[in-house]
């Protein structure tokens, strides 16, 4: 039953780790079976839905086909070709796929565990490395993210200066590639911190000069490739900024603070580059600029401590609500640090809470769905209950944003998902446990 | 008549003993320097509050002799005229620290860990030229307490003489202090490395000292008897305590002044504080210690608010202290705390004077900061029969200035210490800014004499002139009129040369591209290399148009009246030129310049007083008051969840008085004396309780210098001030309980507090909660994160973990019952009192409760199977990830479960936790609750307590008591809280909507009956702290002070401890 990977350790581990591995690392896979593809199209009758690109739509059906959406209204409009799997699911609501704008889902299963960790390539300028090149299909952590509604998920590398390209995943597949629904929606950029506004520290300039340069040498590089390719030799990080420099991906820059923000955005300016904030806490500070110049903000937590002891309590759980009414188009996340995505499948109370401190309920659910696909460009395909849009959806039993609510059914591109989980199968196993008990 | 007859008696006597007071031999010849001097004509200011105007002082053999009117000089005696002068006596600096070896230590019995050292003295290591001793005495200080520097029990403290003699003659009184430090530097190679573990070490070195005391004395009286140890550190201790020895701890803010404070009451300590300067901030509590205090003056620079970036970030407790910090030696005094003052923690204790003289422009009384620096330092260090005042048969110590000492203009132009004279008045502590006219003589034609003006001036310490010379020779005399009512610069400047350098360059950097300027017929030229040196000046200036062009040099020097001086000039073509030197009168008529205006806005400033009165804890979102009595309050027409046995009640009633429910119900008759809140609309639950937390504490979360610290108390050193408290309060948590970290098998003491924002740290601790204790298993103990350099403690395994929990338990246990016996048959050398086994002991005596971090069931069960045969329960398992796989035993001991919601995978001993884990527990009959164990989680336990829904199915009523009653029950406290019971108390949460709901909100945090947090509330507060920060930030600006690095540190040093596990790390929300 159990299809237990196992990595081997190199021997000459350092005694320290060694410790902890020796143990015996079982990095199991998990024992979810990708579903197939769609071979008949498939009618959701009688449920809520909430397509985000409209309103709810109370008693509606829902048709899609060969992985798409090919209609979307009440009940009582839409006509149910023959040949059409029909689920009926009266009382239940059907919502886009959750949008997880920021993780290291499949990039690392435990961090403890170095042999398990691939997020985070050795230098400091690594604009050519790839998430999707290094997920992981089997990683423990992603059955139970769709679990709770999150199907699709940006997968990044970190550390660095420039850390690489960040994938859209969607949580389903028999290989990375399956699972890539975008190889590369985005550059990450760890700004450098604007420390000494007074006096700027030359070490700060240092590196964002160092960009600078980069971009114009990637803009000569593409220049010369482009005129002659025997003069102008491969240089895979040049390439990879190529993207960047014709617009086609942002840069995404964790920024919290007002002036990281500012410096970034000048920066993106005068470099003509998109440009998306990762964190974005002091957003609001920054929120005429980032309106002006159309710069979306991923709100990188919405359970986040304030980050000044002056600044109100619940500074964090407003940031979401203040953005909204400043006009800034932004997602929610809820990975505030990027040490674990282990519960990435609490990415919709971050939009709940944002709702019990002042965000429209309508709102916070766009920032978990419709707006991420904006942001990330894949908005054609995916974020919304939409005709020709991927039939990447959840069925759940009442409100998503609350906890008790559980997902049921979800479908990715029309593959029906497994909603089990290490987790059910854990629980499945030590409740058998006590039933034997119980039955001495 | 009378009187001079006694003089002459008394010197006689006096003339005898100076002979006789050394016992070195003479080398060479004798000397025998004559040392009667009689200050004449003076203000003698004699003690604080008693001046005598025109009054003599006679000294006589390093003594005051006598001090009154019109005295008649002895033939030896050399006169110093004095008028004008005020002569105080000569100050005490009450805390100097001095590095000291610790070889003396080494080579001798030491204690087994080296921080306890009470053995060292400074008196024995004292090196002539420390002390910084001119620099000192320009401050007016005659005398210091020489502490020694490092450790914990750090040694004694000495009373010198600034004579800058050596030690047979400096120290005035040896070994009048001992030094204690309840904290450590970080860094985690040592033991202790955490301020818990610091105070725990001293506290178990005392018990050592008396058991060190008694137990030789019965091995004296008894020679058959093994003999004890010997152990230097503790008889000097003991020594210490049978002298009743003054013991100085320094502390590093004000609630490490109220610990100190505690440590001494606990061993019957006599106890002075070296303060922080914070102390204004609990006040009332430190002046209730009633302990003498020693202040510094190192008043903190303003943060920095130079952008509106910069400025966000300033918080408001910054820019209070910035504003309140000067007045705090003003507040003591107030407040009927007695104190004296140091120069520790200033840059150099040059700028001593500036911070006294701050102090009293912020309202200190002269009389108050007189006494401050001498009659209350002499006093308190036992000398005050030897200084502090100008009276007969006292050291002739004394401080001369040219103005009243707390003038901002007055210079201390003389000190004396014990009849040594050290004279200031020096050209070189003058002024030498100003508007020089140097005539220069032509050694071949003495008629001829050319005129030159220089100016010079000051910024910052720095000197920096001009030379304006005459362009033409011939043309000197017809321009000299036009210069001559040249601006004066400001004469308020004092001189920043410090004397520690005084070869330091003060040329300016920019000066070497000389700029000339040309007006008219005349030159001026930037001087470049201008240095004042003693009472020499010089310089060098570029010269373009005398006969060889070049660099020439000068030099003069000045006189001592500071306002002439002569000097040469040597020109590029090495010729030389003498002249002289005339200083222009000062002018009273400041120049519009931008110097002076700076000047205004400064004077203007300093005198003003502090804008905000001081909140609990300082800063935002502090309480102006301390909430103290309680009301009769009914909370109407909510849904209560009462998470005891009335369940949830729909549109009930609460009534609570006098910090207690009084009834919980649908029919509560309410009378007339009762405060009605209408709550319709609203869900009330009881207070949360956080079973996990490490908030709230500035003493270092783990002590992990040992695999065991059961010494160790979080209770040492609950943070009152951390704003988490209020973060937590405003998401409804009412009790939470403070952990050891997971460093170790066997960590520190746990303390159960409520969230009292704004009381005290004393007044946090939930009183009735019984003792706890940390205990941790798995990958944390053994060390599997904490890197490669940790691979040797005990254990490395969890097969360790397990035995070394057997061997702490059998050996309580037999120290249990060797004390048992001594205290029996009272035979033989008392056992000695070990606090990491007394508090093992009180586990097995079922007076403390285990709280265990547990990760896997296969450790999970050992340790159960450990404690069974010793008859322990269990208080908790904490974290319990696995729990859900051994439930069945955990429930069959009787082990109750206290765990994440849903955390796993953070590291490999997590991977199969599950979030069905709870419900999984809660089935097989195990009490459990879900905790936080992060900052973040902690704001929001009740949608954690949801996922006992989501995950397992639980009832929501039930699911709540997972972060209500269930903890309570965790921690042994469900008899006062965790539900809404008639006699529990009144803690208690309004929501807007369901408490499980993600969508509601906290509106109300009450606690014994108070409102501690209101939401509505909580915006005004924030308001108005905006608008004291934007108040103080312009203050700032206006100050023109100087502002703090943007990137610097926070000033508090206990502000630097962890305040989350850190071994425990990676799962959290925490940033």
């Amino acid at each position: 039953m159990k299809r237990n990977l196992m990595i081997r350790i190199r021997p000459f581990l350092c005694a320290g780790v060694a410790a902890v591995l020796s143990v015996s690392v079982a990095l199991r896979a998990s024992d979810e079976i990708p579903g197939g593809p769609q071979q008949s199209p498939i009618a959701l009758i009688g449920a809520d839905l909430y397509p985000v690109s409209q309103p709810p739509i109370p008693n509606g059906v829902i048709l899609f086909e060969k992985g798409k959406i090919t209609a979307v209204g009440p009940a009582r409009e839409i006509a149910i070709p023959a040949n059409t799997q029909r689920i009926s699911l009266a009382g239940k609501r059907i919502y886009p796929s959750l949008i997880e704008s920021h993780s290291i889902l499949g990039l690392v299963e435990i961090p403890a565990v170095r042999a398990s960790r691939d997020q985070r390539e050795t230098g400091s300028i690594n604009p050519n490395v790839r998430a999707a090149a290094a997920v992981n299909p089997d990683s423990e952590l992603i059955p139970v993210a769709r679990a709770n509604g999150v199907l699709l998920a940006l997968s990044a590398p970190e550390g660095g200066f420039v850390s690489g390209q960040a994938s859209m995943l969607q949580l389903d597949g028999w290989t990375s590639e399956d699972l890539a629904l975008e190889p590369s929606v985005g550059m990450i950029v760890n700004w450098p911190s604007v420390k000494n506004d007074l006096k700027e520290s030359s070490n700060d300039h240092d590196r964002v000069d160092e960009l600078r340069e980069l971009l114009d040498e990637a803009r000569a590089y593409r220049a010369g490739r482009i005129s002659d390719r025997s003069r102008q030799q491969t240089d895979l990080k040049l390439e990879a900024l190529r993207p960047v420099i014709d617009r086609q991906i942002p840069i995404l820059v964790w920024a919290d603070s007002a002036s990281v923000i500012q410096s970034a955005v000048a920066f993106a300016l005068e470099q003509n580059i998109r440009i998306v904030i990762l964190g974005g806490y002091d957003a609001p500070v920054c929120a005429d600029l980032l309106k002006k110049h159309k710069v979306p903000v991923v709100i990188s937590a919405v359970y986040r401590l304030p980050r000044r002891r002056n600044d109100p309590f619940d500074s964090a759980y407003t940031l979401p609500a203040r953005l909204h009414e400043a006009g800034v188009s932004f997602a929610i996340s809820g990975s505030a640090s990027s040490r674990s995505s282990s519960n990435s499948r609490n990415l919709p109370y971050h939009a709940g809470v944002a709702v019990a401190y002042g965000l429209p309920e309508d709102e916070a659910l766009k920032a978990i769905t419709l707006s991420p696909a904006e942001i990330f460009g894949i908005e054609d395909r995916v974020g919304s209950l939409d005709v020709g849009k991927d039939a990447t959806l959840i069925v759940t039993d009442g409100d998503p944003l609350e906890t008790p609510t559980s997902v049921t059914h979800a479908w990715i591109q029309g593959r029906s998902v497994e909603l089990t989980s290490r987790h059910t199968r854990l629980y499945e196993k030590y409740q058998q446990k006590y039933r034997q008990l119980g039955n001495q | 008549m009378r009187l001079a007859l006694c003089i002459i008696l008394w010197m006689g006597i006096q003339a005898v003993a100076a002979d006789e007071v050394s016992t070195a031999q003479p080398q060479g010849l004798r000397s025998h320097t004559p040392s009667t001097f009689l200050l004449k004509n003076a203000h003698v200011v004699v003690r604080p509050g008693v001046k005598l105007d025109n009054a003599d002082i006679l000294i006589r053999d390093r003594k005051i002799s006598v001090v009154g009117a019109d005295l008649v000089a002895p033939a030896e005696a050399q006169v110093i005229d004095c008028s004008e002068k005020t002569i105080y006596a000569g100050f005490v600096d009450a805390y100097v620290e001095q590095s000291v070896s610790t070889e003396p230590i080494e080579s001798g019995a030491p204690y087994w860990n080296e921080a306890i050292r009470p053995q060292l003295r400074v008196a024995r290591q004292l090196g002539v030229n420390s002390l910084n001793q001119s620099t000192r005495r320009k401050q007016g200080f005659t005398t210091v307490l020489a502490a020694p520097e490092g450790g914990i029990l750090k040694g004694s403290g000495s009373v010198i003489l600034l004579t800058g003699n050596s030690a047979s003659e400096a120290i005035l009184r040896p070994d009048v202090t001992q030094h204690i430090k309840l904290t450590v530097q970080r860094g985690r190679g040592r033991s202790p490395n955490s301020p818990m573990g610091a105070v725990a070490l001293a506290r178990q070195a005392f018990y050592d000292a008396k058991w060190y005391d008694s137990a030789w004395s019965v091995a004296k009286e008894d020679p058959t008897l093994q003999r004890p140890e010997q152990n230097d550190a503790l008889e000097a201790l003991n020594l210490d305590l049978a002298d009743d020895r003054l013991f100085i701890a320094d502390t590093t803010n004000e609630l490490m002044f109220l610990r100190a404070d505690r440590f001494a009451r606990e061993f019957g300590l006599e106890l002075a504080v070296l303060g922080s300067g914070n102390e204004y901030r609990r006040l009332n509590e430190i002046a209730a210690t009633g302990r003498p205090v020693i202040l510094p003056v190192d008043y903190p620079k303003p943060p920095n608010v130079g952008t509106i970036e910069t400025a966000m970030n300033a918080s408001l407790e910054d820019l209070m202290h910035w504003d309140l910090a000067p007045e705090n030696p003003a507040r003591l005094e107030t407040s009927g705390v007695t104190f004296a003052f140091t120069t520790d923690g200033l840059d150099s204790p040059s700028k001593f004077l500036e911070g006294l003289r701050t102090a009293v422009e912020r309202g200190l009384t002269r009389d108050r900061a007189l006494s401050a620096l001498t009659v209350i330092p002499a006093e308190l260090f036992g000398v005050d029969e030897q200084i502090g005042t100008i009276e007969q048969g006292k050291l002739a110590s004394l401080v001369i200035t040219d103005g009243d000492l707390f003038e901002k203009k007055s210079n201390v132009v003389e000190t004396w210490v014990a009849g040594q004279r050290f004279e200031f008045d020096r050209p070189s502590d003058r002024e030498v800014v100003g508007e020089w006219t140097l005539s220069l003589v032509d050694s071949s034609n003495v008629e001829d004499v050319e005129q030159w003006n220089l100016s010079i001036s000051e910024r910052k310490g720095k000197l920096s002139g001009e030379l304006t010379r005459p362009e033409e020779k011939e043309e000197a005399s017809d321009d000299q009129e036009s210069e001559s009512d040249t601006d004066t610069p400001s004469q308020d400047k004092t001189e920043e040369i410090s004397d520690d350098d005084p070869n330091a360059t003060l040329d300016d950097e920019d000066s070497d591209d000389s700029s000339q300027e040309e007006s008219d017929n005349k030159k001026t030229i930037k001087l470049t290399k201008l240095v004042l040196n003693g009472t020499r000046l010089s310089g060098t200036f570029p010269s373009h148009d005398d006969p060889t062009p070049g660099i020439v040099r000068w030099t003069m020097v000045i006189d001592k009246d500071g306002n002439t001086g002569s000097g040469q000039i040597l020109y590029p073509d090495a010729t030389k030129k003498s002249f002289t030197g005339e200083r222009s009168p000062k002018q009273d008529n400041a120049s519009e310049d931008e110097d002076d205006e700076a000047e205004e806005s400064d004077d203007s400033e300093e005198a003003k007083p502090s804008s905000f009165a001081v909140n609990y804890p300082l800063g935002s979102y502090g309480v102006d008051e301390v909430l103290s009595t309680t009301e009769r309050v009914a909370l109407v027409g909510a849904t209560i969840w009462t998470s005891g046995p009335e369940g949830i009640i729909e549109n009930g009633t609460l009534l609570i008085d006098d910090g207690k429910v009084v009834a919980v119900g649908t029919d509560v008759p309410i009378d007339r004396n009762t405060r009605t809140i209408d709550a319709s609309g609203m869900h009330i639950t009881p207070g949360l309780i956080d079973c996990h937390s490490h908030m709230a504490t500035d003493g270092g979360i783990n002590e992990s210098g040992q695999a065991i610290t059961a010494e160790v108390r979080i209770g040492d050193f609950i943070d009152c001030d951390d704003i988490n408290i209020y973060r937590q309060l405003a998401g409804g948590v009412t009790t939470s309980n403070i952990l050891h970290g997971s460093a170790n098998p066997i960590g520190g003491q746990n303390q159960v507090i409520k969230l009292r924002w704004g009381m005290n740290d004393e007044q946090l601790k939930f009183r009735e909660a019984p003792a706890g204790i940390k205990f941790a298993l798995g990958e944390n103990v053994k060390q599997s994160n904490w890197g490669d350099d940790h691979t040797s403690r005990y254990p490395q395994t969890r097969m360790g973990v397990e035995q070394i929990f057997i061997d702490e338990f059998r050996a309580a246990q037999e120290y249990a019952e060797r004390q048992e016996q001594y205290r029996r048959d009272r035979e033989g050398i008392p056992p000695l009192r070990d606090l990491e086994l007394d508090a093992i002991a009180e586990i097995l005596a079922g007076d403390r409760w285990i709280h265990c971090h547990s990760y896997r069931q296969d450790e999970i069960l050992a340790f159960i199977r450990v404690l069974d045969p010793f008859d322990v329960t269990i208080g908790t398992f904490q974290h319990i990830l696995e729990g859900y796989k051994v439930a069945d035993a955990m429930a069959e001991h009787g082990a109750m479960g206290s765990a994440f919601s849903d955390w796993w995978a953070y590291k490999f001993e997590v991977y199969d936790a599950i979030p069905y884990a709870g419900a999984l527990m809660h089935e097989a009959g195990v009490v459990v609750s879900f905790n936080s164990d992060d900052r973040e989680l902690a704001r929001h336990l009740n949608t954690e307590a949801a996922k006992a829904i989501k995950y397992g199915g639980l009832s929501p009523e039930e699911a709540l008591k997972f972060v209500t009653l269930n903890p309570a029950k965790q921690l042994r406290i469900d008899e006062y809280v965790g539900s809404l019971e008639p006699g529990k108390h009144a803690d208690f949460v309004v929501w807007s909507g369901s408490p499980l709901s993600t969508m509601a909100r906290c509106e109300q945090t009450w606690i014994d009956g108070h409102q501690y947090f209101d939401y509505t509330q909580s915006q005004v507060v924030s308001a108005r702290n905006e608008f004291m920060r934007n108040s103080l930030i312009q203050k700032i600006l206006k100050s023109g002070h100087d502002m703090k690095d943007p990137d610097a540190g926070p000033d508090d040093p206990e502000q630097l401890w962890p305040r989350d596990d850190m071994f425990c790390g990676v799962h959290g929300f925490q940033e």
